[in-house]
Formats: C-alpha cells, structure tokens, sequence
C-alpha cells in the first residue's frame, strides 16, 4: 500500500515519455513550456520550504543560458555537455552569493538576489564576448528543433526536478531547515548547522535554474540580455507555486500545468485582455484559495481519512 | 422495431449533418496564411487590423485562384517561447500555407529553428537584427520585408548626403547620436559610427535608459550633446521618449542645426505639442505620404472606413503589403506549392502603400530581401512633410532649427 | 520638532555626517554644477515616490506591488481631467489626493484586508495580481499608446551666465519635503498616527489597549495610496505614461526602502540623496555613463550586507 504513490509516478512517467508516439508537435510544445516552468516552480519552492525566496530565478536562468551558448560557439561543446556547464556555474555562483547572503532576513534576500539578477543583465549588455544588447544567435537548436527530442530534454529535467524535491522532502536537511523556517531559536539550539544547509538549498536550486536556463537557450537557439534574464522566469513560477499551493511538490506542479494551460487557452479565446482574466485569477487564487489547489486536495483527503 | 427505427433516424441525421458540415469546406477549402504578432503592441495592432483590411479586400473580389484567403493570427505576447509555440501550431495544427508577420527580433529569434524545421515559404516583417539575416543565411524560403539596421543607417546617410548636395549651406561634418541602450538604439549607432566615419566626418554618440524601461531623464546625455555642438543630432528610442527629450532640449537650451528623432512611431500628442516645429524624423511611412502616392491613399481611406481610426505605426501598411505581396505571388503560381511560390514571389513587384516599390534582391547574407524604404520628414506647423527622397517630397527642409528663445 | 533638530546636532555622528554632504554638495557645485540640481531633482523623484510605500511598509508592514500602478492610474486621472475638463495637472492633485483616499479604501476592503497576517509572500503576490490588473484596465480603457500633455511650464529653465538648467522639477524637491513633513507629523502628532507606529510594532499588544488595528491599517492604506495617486499628476506632467510607466517605480521605491532601512522615513530621503547624485555623477561622464545602473545595484547589496554584517557582529 505503502509503494502506490511511486507505481502511480512512475506510470505517469512512462506514459510521458512516451507521449510523442501520440501527439503533434504543438502540444509537445506547450509541454516543453509547462516543463520549463515547472521545473523553475518547483525549484523554487525548495527554497521557500526552507524559509528563504529568491527573486534570482531569472538571474541563474540568465546566466545557465549565456554560459551554454558561449560554450557551444566557442568551444564546440556538445550542447548537453554546455547545458550540465551553465547548471555548474550557476550553482557556483549561488554559492559565492549564498554565503555572503542567506542569513538575511527574507524580503533583504529577495531584493539581493533581484540585484545580482540586474547586475549580470547589465554585464552581459555591455561586453563584446556576450553578443552586446544583441545577444547570440545559435546556428543550430538542440537536436536541430526536434520536437520529440527537446521534448524528452525538458522531460528529463522536470522529472529530475521533482524527484529531488521529493528526496529532500523526506531528508534531514528539510527537517532542519523547516524547523527553522518555523522557529530559528529552537532549530539553532538543538546544534543543527542551519546555515550550511540553507546554502546547500540556494545552491542545488539555482543549478536547477541554470539548466533550464541553458536548455531554454538550446531549444530555442539564442540569447539576449532582455529574453534570457526575462522577469517572467521569476514572476510565473511564482504564480504559479501560489495558485497550486506552496510547501510541497506537488502545488507548483499543479499550478504550473494549469496555469500554462489557461494562459494558452485564455488567449487563444480572448487575444485582447486575456491577462486581464490572467491577473484576476491570480487575486482571486490569494483571497480564496490560501493553501493552493493542493490544500484542497489535501484538505478532502484528510476528511476522507477521518 | 422502435428501437431501430430510432437508431436509423439519428444515422440519418448524423449523416445528413455531416454533409451539411462538410459540403461547404470541400467547395471553399480556403487557402491559410498564418500571422505571428504582438497583439498588446501598438505596431501588433496596426498589423492585424491591416492583415484583416487586405484578405477581406482579397476575397471581396472572389479571393485567389477561386479559394477565400483565411487569416490566423495569434498573439506571440513579445515571449521567445510563445512565439515558437504559436509557430508550432500554425504549421502542425492550422496547417497554414505561409508564414508571415513579425515584429520584435528577440522573438524572430528563437522563430528561426522551428522556421528552419518546417522550411515552409515564410514573408516576415519583423526583426531587423543583422544577427538574425546571418542566421538565416542560404535559406531560399525566407522573404524578409524590413529593412536590416544597416541597410537603413544607410539609406538615411544617403538621403543627407542628396539634401546636403542640393542645398550646400546644409552642415553634417559633426553629428551626435543619442540612442536607447537595447539592441535597437547599440545596432543603429553601430551602423551609423562605420558609415560616418568612413565618410571622415565626426561621430559621437551615448545610450540613454528609455522612459519605456524606467528612464526619462535625457538632460545629461542632451548636455554632452550640447558640448560637442553638432550638425545633426539624432535621437534613436521609443515613442515614449519623444515629447520629454524634446521638452529637456529646451530647457538646457540645446538647439543643433538639425534636430533629428527616429522612434518607430510618434505618441498622438506629439502633434499637438508647440515644440514640434522644426523636428525632423525618419520613417517608413505615415499618412502624409497619401498625397504623392495613390496605393497610399487607398489604404489610408479604407483603413479610416473600416476601423473609424487611423494607423498610428508603419507596421500598418507594411502588414498589408505582407498579405498582398503573399496573395499576388499565391495567384500568379497559380499553387500554393513551395517551389513554384518560391519562384512567383522572386518576380514580385508590387506598389505598396507606404510609398515604395517592393522588388526582392540580395542583401548581405540572404537572397531575398525588400523593403519600405525609410524616408526623411519633418514636422512644420504641426504637419508632417516629406523632405526626402525627393521624388514623393511634399516641401523643403526647415533650416536650420530654430533656437528657442526665438520662436 | 526645532528641538529634535538642535538635539540632533548635538550627536557627533550627525554633525559628522551633516558636514560630509555639505562638503560634497559644495565640491559637486564647483565640479559640475549641473550634476548637483539635476541630482538633487532626481534624488527628490525617487524620495517623493519611495515615501508613501516606506509609510506602509514601515510603519505597518504591508507590501504593496501596485505602488507604481496607483501612481500610473493618477497620472491617467491628471491627463484626462486635463483634457475632458482643461484642469491643469498640478490643480488635479487636490482632486486625485480625494479620490484616491477613497479608491485606496475600496481596494484595502476587496483585497489587501485578506492577507494582513499572511505570509508576506501573499501580500507580494497579491499586489503583483493587483498591479496586473490595474495595467491592463488602463490598457483596454485607454489603449497602451502614450499619452503626454503639452505644457509650457514644465521646461521653463533658469540661465546664469553660460550655465542653463531646468527649474520646473524642483517641484519634486517642494512635493517630496511636504509629504515627509506631513508624514512626520502625521506619525508624531496625531493620534492615529500614534496608534498606526504602536499597531506597527506590536499588532496584538495594540488590540489589547484598545486600537481598532482593522480601522488603522484602512486608513494607512488609503492614505499611502491617497499621496501615490496624487504625485501621479506630478509625475506625468513631466513623462509620458503609458499602462506599465508604474513597475519600474514600484522597484526602485522597494530597493531605496530596503536600503534605507524598513521604518526610517528620512532614512528614504538620504539614500535617495545618495543614489541620486551618484547616478547623475556617473552619467555625466561619457565614457562611463552605461554602468550608472550597476549603481544602484551595487549600493542595494552593498548597503544591506553591511547592515547585517553590523548586526552579525553585535
């Protein structure tokens, strides 16, 4: 009884992988985004399940994808290889900013990493070797734009993602962490090293957000400083861990299928003001739905039980 | 026996239901032509409006080779990844015949693997990034309609040398260029620098944060402006900026000889300001150019007749010349087969509204390149005449511009 | 008030500090003097902006995204009293100072009353669904073309031998020492002022004297968004604006408070000050003029690793 929950994952994933056998390549498409935001949702939750939000996500997407495309044009890497590079320095650098960072209260670590974000946009803006305001245009996508391909790619991430969330929902270092997200006095005095753990987090996190970052700019064959360090890759996982629920794995994975979802489909239904709809459902989300689309689930489970 | 009698009955009208569904679409069997366009955007709006003006003019007329045109356009909300998606389901899920549309290069961009992918006839209007005709170097299906950012450095270059030649108390030996820091403005001055210098005429320029980023305070790149005392000075940024750089100029006094803006567009109010007078600008187009050029007056009038409002960018006229040059091309093959649409669009020459001639030739990387050319205009008495090129000019340049305290 | 100044400068840190800015004020006059107004004039924008948010967050803790965006919808009021009306802009802060004290109570009511005690990620996210909404109302009322009012006053300049300058945005300056004075008062002064800074430091210590806490954090509120909405027709007669001209202020007014310390008021107007005259320092040189933005990053972290570095080492 106890293994159901990995059959049921493991059946969703086969069956995932081997969805191009049965879909065209637009839905494969709007796969590949979901995956993309999902995985940055997910990822970024980690890091609020330990008590601290990074407003980064852009910033390490912006930098995993730069790092990815000058390695491929300049040193002719294989892009899987450059991709697992971009994911190495972003965590590095998280590891620089982490430590000089973490033990900062919230909304001051929130705007330092919304800074450290702003300040790579300007440096790759104004150096020659980053393609200047213009950016770097790829010769060839990954896999030369096949779908099933980038597909299976944005999969394998997703998939990675999830599975480390859930790994470390179930490690010491969550216990810790979540003792100290809820009272840092008790965590502190029970000899728990509170600090190493949150820069472990920050770190495997922001690697995460590297890699999509460096496959976002595989898939679609490019960079520059506006698109590849977009506030959207901080704004929609957000929303999207929110209206699916946060503290868990599955919240943002919810959010991030329905919201991408209803943002396709609102606009293909209302091309004028359909983020009109899009930001009403978010306040609506706030007011309403305070645990998420996960608490309610979680909520009827739990009277089930009863 | 009831039973039966029900099931054939529904049979029968599923059947009959089918046909009638079914009946028309075989007759019609429209040809698609699928839009990529920033719906939120002023240009994207002025693009779809004009998209729709030309396929219903088109199948006013019967449409082409007896089949209706069908538009399909759907919003690439200025992101990559959207536009890609949008691309993806107009090849695979509308199964269009062409692409076309277009406006921003950051999207262009992440377009050209899956515009790659499908090597389907694509006649694009956006993205003026050298980087991206680079990147599309050698592909024999991709029409370009935008002028590339050096291409239009160029031809502005071209227009002041022809002006100054014809009135030879007109200086351009020193010119400042003001320009917004994104790829836009940095492209333009880098152009711009190459073709001055080589010219060994003076050049000096500096990136200014657009208000349409959270900018607005022009006074300290005007007051360097101000010291190098140029010819020209030209500004390059958003609509945005317009009536604040000009309303800073003047209260630090700065009044160069020329005074040049070159935003995609101009803000409505722009007209309305006092301190227009004199500005000069370049553009693709704008409506003033329906007095010499009859194609012109035609879209304009019958833009104003079907939407009871005018086309603020020229991304209007440059979006129906899109459709038109499509529709021509579709006719004149005869097919919507790519190598004989290849072949029809090469032998296009079509008189478009915005007061051009378009003709594809060779430009730096691709084969098939035309475009609208930019034109040289100004604003005097709140009215906008055309300068330059010479043979569409409505009057003659204001020269010099006026200082302030004499107006 | 004369009396905390006199006992200010009886501290040797703030007669220290008073004297360095004047030494810099001076040296920058005799260096460039067009660095020290048009700094001053920037520097003020960003305080007078920055003030209303630093009044709600710091005094009660409520984060509001839409700061800009109520800013935006002022300017808009301002632009078509304008032109429906020939109201001049700055007449149509009295106006805007009305109805956006009310439409500030409207929105507390349907929105932010929900999410006081919330984690302060649901007050981000609120305020963030709420600056979506409100840009995109404006966006489908007003269209996203931008929109300037042409007036004679605003480049009206000042020469002094050679040396010409703007005097028009020294109303920045008035307008942001107003609204600091008047919120200074506010706190100091009256009663509900009082009850805001005790609900501030101790919401449940504040109910149990006795403070309708539901009643201040409205009328906070409302008030923040009451002088937000009136600087917006200040703000657009100088700029244009359009649906989104809000964001950008929402984040600079974000950042100088984090830096200046949540809770200081005239902490705002020092970094402001700071961040203002270093920026147009920078630009006013060519060749460096691209890295001004780094600026203002830069201080943002190195300000707040100082802090808690401070804090770390006490």
């Amino acid at each position: 009884m106890k293994y159901w929950k990995y059959m049921i994952f493991a059946v969703c994933v086969l069956v995932a992988i081997s969805l191009p056998k049965f879909l065209g390549v637009y839905p494969l498409q709007m796969l590949n985004i979901i995956f993309i935001y999902m995985a940055l949702a997910v990822s970024w939750d980690m890091l609020l399940r330990s008590g601290q939000m990074s407003l980064g996500v852009a910033g390490f997407c912006g930098i995993g994808g730069y790092t990815t495309v000058l390695c491929t044009i300049n040193l002719g890497l294989n892009p899987l290889v450059s991709i697992l590079i971009g994911a190495l320095l972003a965590g590095l650098i998280a590891l620089l900013v982490g430590y000089a960072v973490l033990h900062l209260r919230l909304l001051y670590f929130a705007i330092v990493t919304l800074a450290v974000t702003e300040i790579f946009r300007i440096l790759v803006r104004n150096f020659d070797i980053t393609g200047g305001p213009e950016g770097i245009i790829l010769p060839n996508a990954i896999f030369k734009g096949d779908a099933a391909g980038t597909y299976w790619l944005m999969l394998a991430i997703a998939v990675f993602t999830i599975i480390l969330s859930w790994v470390f929902q179930k490690t010491r270092i969550h216990f810790a962490l979540t003792s100290t997200a809820n009272d840092e006095i008790v965590a502190a005095s029970s000899g728990l090293n509170i600090f190493k753990y949150l820069v472990i987090v920050f770190v495997i996190t922001s690697a995460i957000q590297g890699m999509v970052g460096g496959a976002y700019a595989q898939i679609y064959g490019f960079v520059t400083p506006e698109s590849s360090f977009s506030v959207n890759f901080v704004l929609l996982p957000v929303t999207m861990v929110l209206l699916g629920g946060s503290n868990s794995t599955w919240g943002p994975v919810i959010g991030a299928v329905l919201l991408s979802v209803i943002a396709e489909a609102l606009k293909l239904v209302i091309p004028y003001g359909h983020l009109l709809v899009y930001g009403i459902i978010m306040i609506v989300a706030i007011l309403w739905l305070p645990g998420g689309i996960y608490g309610i689930f979680k909520k009827i489970g739990a009277k089930a039980h009863n | 026996m009831r039973i039966k009698f029900l099931v054939g009955l529904l049979l029968a009208a599923f059947l009959t239901g089918l046909f009638i569904v079914a009946a028309p679409v075989q007759a019609a069997d429209p040809i698609k032509i699928g839009a990529i366009l920033p719906l939120g955007d002023a240009t994207g709006k002025d693009g779809i409006r004009s998209m729709e003006l030309a396929v219903d003019e088109i199948n006013k007329k019967g449409g082409v080779l007896g089949r209706k045109l069908e538009l399909i356009v759907i919003d690439d909300e200025m992101k990559p990844d959207k536009g890609a998606a949008a691309l993806d389901k107009l090849a695979t899920v509308d199964k269009v015949d062409v692409f076309v549309g277009g406006m921003s290069s950051g999207v262009t961009m992440a377009l050209i693997p899956g515009m790659k992918k499908y090597g389907k006839v694509t006649v694009w209007i956006g993205g003026a990034s050298g980087k991206i005709e680079q990147a599309l170097e050698g592909q024999d299906w991709f029409f370009h309609l935008h002028t590339w950012d050096y291409q239009q450095i160029a031809i502005f270059n071209q227009g002041w040398d022809e002006i100054a030649a014809k009135y030879p108390n007109i200086k351009q030996q020193r010119q400042f260029s003001a320009y917004e820091e994104g790829p836009f403005g940095t492209n333009g001055f880098k152009a711009t620098k190459g073709i001055i210098e080589a010219k060994k005429f003076v050049i000096q320029g500096e990136a200014f944060k657009s208000a349409a980023l959270g900018g607005g305070d022009y006074r300290s790149v005007l007051r360097h402006a101000k010291e190098f005392n140029p010819d020209i000075f030209t500004w390059v940024g958003y609509d945005k900026d317009a009536i604040p750089m000009l309303e800073q100029a003047k209260e630090i006094g700065f009044a160069p000889a020329v005074y040049v803006g070159s935003p995609p567009a101009w803000p409505v109010d722009f007209a309305k300001s006092p301190l227009n007078e004199a500005v000069v600008f370049y553009s693709m187009w704008n409506e003033a150019i329906k007095n010499v050029s009859k194609p012109s007056k035609a879209y304009s009038d019958a833009f104003h007749k079907k939407f009871n409002d005018a086309p603020t960018t020229y991304f209007g006229p440059l979006a129906y010349t899109n459709i038109m040059i499509v529709a021509n091309a579709i006719k004149k093959a005869g097919t919507v087969e790519k190598a004989a649409l290849i072949k029809a669009l090469e032998a296009t020459s079509y008189d478009s509204p915005t007061g051009d001639k378009f003709v594809f030739g060779k430009s730096k990387f691709i084969n098939h390149q035309a475009y609208a050319s930019p034109k040289i205009m100004q604003w005097q008495k709140g009215k906008v005449v055309v300068i330059w090129p010479f043979n569409i000019a409505t009057g003659k340049l204001l020269y010099p511009f006026p200082a302030w305290d004499k107006r | 008030m004369i009396n905390s100044i006199v006992n200010k400068f009886r501290q040797r840190n703030f007669v220290l500090g008073f004297v360095a800015v004047l030494v810099i004020f001076v040296l920058l006059g005799i260096y460039k003097p067009y660095v020290l107004i048009e700094g001053i004039q920037r520097s003020s924008l960003y305080a007078l902006i920055a003030l209303p948010m630093a009044l709600l967050l710091g005094v009660v803790g409520i984060i509001n995204l839409a700061h800009g965006d109520f800013m935006m919808l002022g300017a808009y009021f301002a632009y078509f009293m304008n032109v429906q009306l020939g109201m001049d802009p700055l007449v149509a802060v009295v106006p805007a100072l009305i109805v956006f004290f009310i439409f500030g109570m409207i929105s507390y009511y349907i929105t932010f009353k929900h999410v006081i005690g919330a984690p302060e990620l649901n007050q981000l996210l609120l305020g963030f669904g709420l600056s979506l909404v409100l840009g995109q109302a404006v966006n489908i009322i007003a269209t996203n073309q931008p929109r300037k009012l042409s007036l004679d006053y605003v480049s009206s300049s000042m020469k002094i031998g050679d040396f010409q300058f703007g005097t028009y945005e020294f109303i920045y300056v008035a307008a942001a020492i107003l609204v600091l004075v008047g919120l200074q008062l506010f706190l100091k002064k009256t009663r509900t002022g009082q009850a805001a800074l005790a609900v501030g430091q101790n919401p449940r210590g504040a109910k149990v004297v006795g403070i309708n806490i539901n009643w201040i954090y409205l009328i906070v509120f409302a008030i923040s968004v009451a002088i937000i909405g009136a600087i917006g027709p200040i703000f657009g007669t100088r700029n244009t604006i359009f649906p989104e001209v809000g964001l950008a202020y929402t984040l600079k007014s974000f950042a100088l408070i984090a830096v200046a310390g949540i809770g200081s008021l005239t902490g705002v107007l020092w970094v402001s000050l700071i961040l203002g005259l270093s920026e147009c320092l920078v630009l006013s040189s060519l060749e460096y003029a691209k890295w001004s933005d780094i600026i203002f990053f830069a201080l943002i972290i190195g300000v707040i690793m100082y802090r808690s570095h401070q804090r770390q080492v006490k």
